[in-house]
């Protein structure tokens, strides 16, 4: 056992240190967790970014071990890298590594898992690549709004309202109270006067939300419902299946109720391709990882960072907005 | 001032489908022993629980030094100076002696306890009493008469004038008993009066001032054990007479027949692995033979039995069942072996308390009800009626749960139980402890009756007359040990003892 | 003092029925004409089923002898029956505040949602018969589902769990999935039966380890716990089918339903004909005297805690069928509903006290406030005290039944 780690940590040495002999830039960037499956598309964008600039890149877990991730970035400091990405596990103890990178004068840009002002703003080489987590609720009420636009006849009692149904995630999380308050704000602000009939708390899961569908579609009726909201695609799809119990969205264009969720994962796109749900809101995880790369290729080598094609807001932060995902376009 | 300490008039506890007391009576003068005598059903424990707070009579009246008292609960009975010692204790285990006797009122100031004059008054309440027993001793590792004495130290402490004792001797040794004894008539003095329930006539005779005798729930009536006139003293004839309602002739019935030469169990040096355990026991079962164990407590002759069964562990020694190697491994190998065991505690071990009498007649032989594991209810029904029809079980039915009945009717559906599965060999370990006299006569008639349908029977029994009355051949126990066997016809009282005593103060003076 | 006695409330349950009965048929004569079909819905169809059994219940007793003893005061009758007739208020209230609650489909809908809560509650009763506990059940749901969802999605689904897995016959991953619950249904029973171990403890342990093998599972690349979907029609038929289904007329029946039923008589059949059934009552009754009567106690808590693994994973298998989807998140905390659903229904903590028919009210019970404060848009927060309040008052009831003894 003792053998095999001795030989990967070489093998890591070996691989680590031919990386560094090149003159280019070297990243050392450290994921909270490889597990995890956004991560998983944030760092092929980061890899795949890196291979088409050029820089050379090295990526390592931290199992979802602040410990382990400080080592690695003490790791990547003794060998010079000239810039890191971090993906914190967890974002409180931010400062420590801010401390760390200013005392080695490196840069660094954190990812996905934010920093607070303060922190940030205590090393003038700390950056922040991220999405707005309230953009997701924005765009999913977005998608409802569009959607009354190009379909008055979904206004099925002619009232100018939109009926709709909420589907909430676990009670208190930062995602659930951003996205409910959201996408009903992107709904208003489209025009159109949101009514909630009936709202409840799912906790996420598919099993729940298609309980609670059940209810709803029995004590409020079918026919009364013009809109589903849900907090993720997992509800999203709850719905779906309770709505298809009750015969709706199985194709007669008369019996159809539009569903959205967040996240984009592959169940929700193939309702989709089926025209069961209406549509979904992806955390675009290409363009926060191909952004992280050129910001850290640009603080390595001294280029303007106003110049990576990325608009920089506060000198702090780039904002990568969340992308609507509907049927054709997956 | 009355001329009775308690007085309980006309009192009536009425159970569903059950009319336990009927306009019962009990007065117990000031400084008196007064034995409560009855079978087992007769409504003794009931009219104590009345007493106690613990029912609420449905009629009757309760006086105290001849105030009325209204007692609804036994906190209430408590205060007003009675003190109940359960026959079975259940002391808080894992806490010392001293927590123990001032559970519930501990002394010390606002909350926070004085563990220095717990310690202090634990100590001289244990002087009084003549028990040598350190006050931060786990509870947990004392023998029950200390268990007992500690109750009665409580007692003493919370400055009882009435101590109702619930067969205080169960489970004592004589020396134990002696010393009880002791205690009770030094209390005595002090103006205490005792309610003393207990089967064991002997006892009675020997501690009691007057006696109040009960049936079925009805007042027979209160005699002095010692006529101050003619200075006659109450015979146990007349008592039993009085308690069953009829002559009483014999204790116990005749025996026929002899035992067989055929040996059906032979142990050979079997030892368990526990070094304080039984060690090296040998000995013969003959078919037809009822063998009996005696000795006094701690002589494990419990645990040797258990080990037979294949409840312990045996370290050494061979055991031959009808001529070929038996090992005990589990009680489900034993019983297919055509062993069965009546265990000494009915209560913890036998019965299951919450399941109707049927469930618990037939629970040891459900695969001869069986077929691919579904049971046949008929069968079942029909057997469990027989058995319990057989032995006499009174019970409205067979759906009555076994919590509801007597001790000796429980004894003999557990009995019934064990018929059932049709054994060659019955250990029955103490099988009339907290029996009344009429059921323990039905169950050496049972025995008798097994063994003339060719069985055999291993009887442990802590009750002299009863061992010599009912054994073939009695082996004694000792500390684990085989002291010697006696045969029908050598046995006095004083050989037994003399073997169970045999190494009696060898550890102490170790 | 009122008192009911048997003959009285024979009288009473046979003039009840008989006038649900009429006011049943009457009802559903006239409400088209009198243009009351939004108004009360399926009402009348609900006052005939009631009138039917509350006739059969009076004549059915009317058979049986009359026992004097047998008496009960209104008090007593009361407390007996008190979540029961809590409930059928607030279906009462319910039904007022919101008539569309009147729907067969509606009565249908909770009967569907029940039967996995049942399958569950059943399997869970066996634990609780032997004073012991099973808090894995939830996971083991989870388990079922993932393991069976991932090997039974479409060829052309996107994001496959086994990507090159063959389209294999239905049975098999139900199959694979239920014995994946036993094995770790036999852990449970191994650590209680040869350790001594609390169950509380042991499946406590048993739960955290297989919430931690499942996410393993789930989180295998490809799949790196993303939610299993793309469900094969066939399998999500198991869990959707409807029986008797007559277009907009009838929704039909869930096959869910008939399972469950299955299952129920299943369960009363083991635990009241079988002799392991039995066994299963007395060491929940008396431990030490099954030992002593030759039982052999680690033979019947192994079977128990298999068996009742085996149910969860019927449960789970169900579960994902019916959502056509799998998460390693299912079932978690259901095995607190399921024992507060079977302590609603008279099962006994202590062991030893339980029955099949007390298990199904409780399921029920529970289901119906659950489904029906929902109905209402009843704040979740508020329904969490409401349920917290039923299990409270339903046990205080139930112990003050016993110590009345």
């Amino acid at each position: 056992m003792r053998k095999i780690f001795m030989l990967a940590f070489i093998l890591i040495l070996a691989l680590v240190s031919c990386s560094y002999s090149q003159e280019n830039i070297t990243i050392g960037a450290c994921i909270y967790r490889f597990n995890d499956a956004f991560m998983l598309r944030f760092r092929n964008a980061m890899q795949a970014e890196s291979e088409k600039s050029g820089a050379k890149i090295s990526i390592t877990d931290g199992q979802d071990d602040q410990n382990t991730q400080d080592a690695q970035i003490d790791e990547f400091i003794a060998n010079g890298v000239n810039v890191l990405i971090i993906n914190p596990v967890d974002r409180m103890t931010s400062q420590g590594i801010i401390d760390k990178a200013k005392s080695a004068n490196i840069p660094v840009v954190f990812i996905n898992r934010e920093p607070t002002p303060e922190m940030l703003n205590s090393y003038e080489r700390a950056y922040y690549v991220g999405a707005k987590a309230e953009e997701s609720g924005t765009q999913a009420g977005q998608l409802i709004a569009d959607y009354f636009k190009a379909h008055p006849e979904a206004d099925k009692n002619h009232d100018g309202k939109i009926q709709f149904v909420m589907l909430k995630g676990q009670n208190g999380h930062q995602d659930m109270i951003l996205r409910s308050k959201y996408s009903v704000e992107a709904i208003k602000a489209a025009g159109f006067e949101p009514v909630e009939i009936a709202s409840a708390i799912a906790n996420w899961d598919k099993l729940q939300a298609m309980n609670i569908m059940n209810a709803f579609i029995m004590s409020i009726g079918p026919e009364n419902i013009e809109a589903v909201i849900a907090n993720n695609d997992e509800m999203a799809l709850g719905a779906v299946e309770a709505l298809k119990n009750n015969d709706y969205n199985k194709g007669d264009p008369a019996l159809y109720i539009p569903v959205v969720g967040v996240d984009a994962n592959a169940s929700a796109l193939d309702a989709m391709d089926k025209g069961e749900m209406l549509g979904t809101v992806l955390n675009d995880a290409d363009n926060q990882g191909a952004s992280a790369v050129k910001l850290a290729a640009a603080l390595a080598s001294g280029k303007d960072i106003n110049s990576i094609g990325y608009t920089i807001t506060d000198n702090k932060y780039i904002w990568i907005p969340y992308q609507k995902v509907t049927r054709g376009d997956k | 001032m009355s001329e009775y300490l308690l007085e309980m008039k006309n009192i009536t506890k009425i159970f569903p489908g059950v009319k336990a007391l009927d306009n019962v009576q009990l007065n117990v003068r000031k400084g008196t022993v007064h034995a409560l005598m009855g079978e087992n059903g007769a409504g003794k424990s009931t009219l104590m629980k009345c007493l106690f707070g613990i029912y609420e009579p449905n009629g009757g009246e309760i006086y105290l030094e001849g105030q009325k008292a209204e007692i609804h609960s036994a906190r209430q009975a408590m205060d007003k100076g009675i003190a109940m010692v359960h026959q079975e204790l259940h002391p808080i285990r894992f806490r010392s002696v001293m927590e123990n006797v001032y559970l519930g009122r501990f002394p010390g100031h606002m909350g926070i306890v004085d563990h220095k004059a717990m310690y202090d008054k634990t100590k001289a309440l244990f002087e009084d009493l003549e028990l040598d027993v350190d006050p931060l001793a786990l509870a947990g590792d004392q023998s029950a008469a200390i268990l007992q004495m500690m109750e009665i130290a409580r007692a003493v402490d919370m400055k009882a004038k009435i101590i109702i004792l619930d067969e205080p001797t169960s489970s004592l040794s004589d020396r134990e008993v002696a010393h009880l004894f002791k205690i009770i008539n030094r209390l005595k003095a002090q103006g205490v009066a005792f309610i003393y329930i207990s089967h064991k006539m002997k006892e009675i005779l020997e501690i009691s001032d007057e006696v109040t005798i009960m049936r079925d729930g009805t007042y027979v009536g209160t005699w002095p054990v010692v006529n101050k006139e003619t200075g006659e003293k109450l015979t146990n004839d007349f008592i039993i007479r009085q308690m069953v309602g009829r002559e009483m002739t014999n204790q116990f019935p005749p025996r026929e027949g002899r035992p067989l030469d055929e040996v059906v169990l032979k142990v050979e040096h079997v030892s368990s692995p526990l070094k304080k355990s039984f060690q090296d026991v040998s000995f013969e079962l003959h078919k037809q033979e009822i063998l009996g164990i005696g000795g006094l407590v701690g002589a494990q002759r419990t645990e040797f039995v258990e080990a037979l069964f294949g409840l312990r562990g045996i370290a050494s020694g061979e055991i031959y069942l009808n001529g070929a190697k038996y090992s005990s491994k589990s009680p489900g190998f034993a019983k297919s072996r055509g062993l069965a065991l009546l265990t000494e505690e009915r209560r913890a071990t036998g019965i299951f308390g919450i399941l109707p009498i049927l469930e618990n007649t037939v629970i040891a032989n459900q695969k001869n009800y069986a077929s691919m594991g579904i049971l046949n209810e008929h069968k079942r029904r029909v057997e469990a009626d027989r058995e319990c029809k057989k032995l006499n079980v009174k019970t409205p039915s067979l759906e009555t749960l076994i919590q509801n009945l007597s001790g000796g009717n429980q004894q003999k559906v557990l009995i019934a139980r064990w018929l059932l599965t049709n054994s060659d060999i019955l250990i029955l370990d103490e099988p009339t402890r907290g029996i009344d006299v009429g059921a323990k006569y039905e169950i050496y008639n049972i025995m008798l009756e097994q063994i003339s349908q060719g069985k055999s029977i291993i009887m442990i029994s802590s009750e002299m007359p009863e061992l010599m009355g009912m054994s073939d051949r009695i082996m004694v126990m000792c500390e684990g040990r085989v002291t010697g066997f006696l045969n029908k016809g050598e046995y006095t009282q004083e050989k037994i003892m003399a073997l169970a005593t045999q190494f009696a103060g060898r550890n102490t003076a170790a | 003092m009122a008192e009911i006695t048997t003959s009285k409330s024979k009288r009473l349950f046979t003039t009840a029925g008989i006038i649900f009965l009429v006011l049943g048929i009457a009802l559903y004569f006239l409400k088209a004409p009198m243009g009351l079909n939004r108004k009360i819905y399926d009402l009348p169809i609900f006052l005939i089923i009631i009138g039917v059994c509350f006739a059969l219940k009076g004549f059915m007793s009317a058979n049986k002898p009359n026992n004097e003893l047998e008496r009960v005061s209104f008090g007593e009758f009361l407390t007996n029956n008190a979540i029961l007739l809590a409930m059928l208020v607030l279906v009462v209230v319910i039904c007022i505040l919101q008539p569309r609650f009147m729907q067969i489909r509606v009565a249908l809908d909770i009967l569907t949602q029940s039967s996995t809560k049942l399958i569950m509650a059943l399997g869970i009763c066996f634990t609780l018969l032997i004073a012991g506990t099973d808090l894995s059940a939830g996971r083991m749901v989870g388990l079922a589902a993932v393991v069976s969802a991932s090997m039974l999605q479409t060829a052309t689904y996107a994001n496959r769990f086994f990507p090159d897995l063959p389209q294999v016959q239905l049975w098999m991953p139900i199959v694979i999935a239920i014995i994946a619950c036993m094995v770790f249904g036999a852990l449970n029973g191994f650590l209680v039966a040869k350790y001594d171990m609390h169950p509380f403890i042991a499946t406590l342990a048993v739960q955290v380890i297989i919430y931690g093998a499942c996410s393993l599972y789930f989180d295998m690349p490809p799949n790196n716990s993303q939610p299993i979907g793309g469900i094969r029609p066939d399998f999500a038929q198991l869990g959707q089918m409807r029986l008797f289904s007559m277009g907009r007329d009838f929704p039909g029946i869930s096959i869910l339903i008939p399972i469950a039923a299955v299952i129920c008589v299943i369960i009363w059949f083991i635990l009241n004909k079988t002799v392991f059934g039995k066994n299963v009552y007395a060491i929940g009754g008396n431990r030490e005297a099954a030992v002593v009567a030759g039982i052999s106690v680690f033979k019947n808590i192994m079977a128990i805690f298999i068996l009742a693994s085996c149910l969860y994973g019927i449960a789970g298998v169900l579960e994902a069928a019916r959502t056509a989807g799998a998460t390693n998140n299912y079932g978690n905390g259901y095995e607190l509903d399921a024992i507060a659903a079977c302590v609603v229904g008279g099962v006994s903590l202590n062991g030893g006290i339980g029955k099949v028919s007390g298990i199904i009210m409780g399921v029920l019970i529970f289901t119906i406030i659950q489904y029906g404060l929902q109905f209402i848009n009843v704040s979740p927060m508020w329904q969490q005290v409401i349920k917290g309040v039923i299990i409270a008052v339903a046990v205080a009831i139930d112990l003050t039944k016993y110590r009345r003894k």
